[in-house]
């Protein structure tokens, strides 16, 4: 084996800040303060600083860029997302 | 000095997202609705169903064809609209284009 330090496809590469969670809950606690990507039913798609996350995957983000079919579309201070409508919140 | 008994009184603290939507209240909004329409007027009242009660609006719709360019947009004006909050997308302070 040349390569001494195997990484289980699992464990979380060094370079990245570790996020431990048990559970779903767990990990939207833990990426407030953080840039997310938050991806939309409809394909839409909003980056910005996630301020907070309910029960509901109500979502409030701050300086957030809108970006439609990969394409920066608009840019808003602050935004409220309805819950329903969301299909993912990704870390990045 | 229990600084969280402070943060219940302090209607400016933002801890969950609804938080955001009262920090609106009496401000002009802009929504974005399902259907490809937002609005923009004066929020004057909310609820955990997004169900909104806006004054002073102006409904913008979008009329798509097959998604690629939009055809044209049709702009409505209204005094008072209550808004049932299942056709809520986003809220959001107004960008002033």
């Amino acid at each position: 084996m040349s390569n001494g330090t195997a990484e289980s496809p699992f464990s979380p590469s060094a370079e990245k800040s570790e996020i431990l969670s048990n559970n779903p809950s767990a990990f939207l606690s833990q990426i407030t303060g953080a840039k997310v990507a938050v991806k939309l039913n409809s394909g839409v798609e909003y980056r910005g600083d996630l301020q907070c996350v309910d029960g509901y995957m109500n979502i409030a983000l701050e300086q957030t860029e809108e970006y439609v079919d990969g394409v920066l579309k608009n840019q808003y201070g602050d935004v409220f997302i309805r819950g329903n409508n969301v299909l993912y919140i990704s870390s990045i | 000095m229990a600084d969280t008994g402070a943060d219940q009184l302090d209607d400016t603290i933002v801890s969950e997202p609804l938080d955001l939507v009262r920090l609106s209240l009496n401000e002009r909004v802009f929504v974005k609705l399902k259907g490809d329409r937002e609005i923009r007027g004066r929020l004057h009242a909310y609820d955990s169903h997004c169900n909104l009660v806006l004054s002073d609006v102006e409904e913008t719709v979008y009329i798509m064809d097959d998604e690629e360019v939009d055809l044209k947009t049709i702009k409505k004006q209204s005094e008072m609209l209550f808004v049932r909050g299942d056709a809520v997308v986003l809220i959001s302070p107004p960008t002033q284009s």
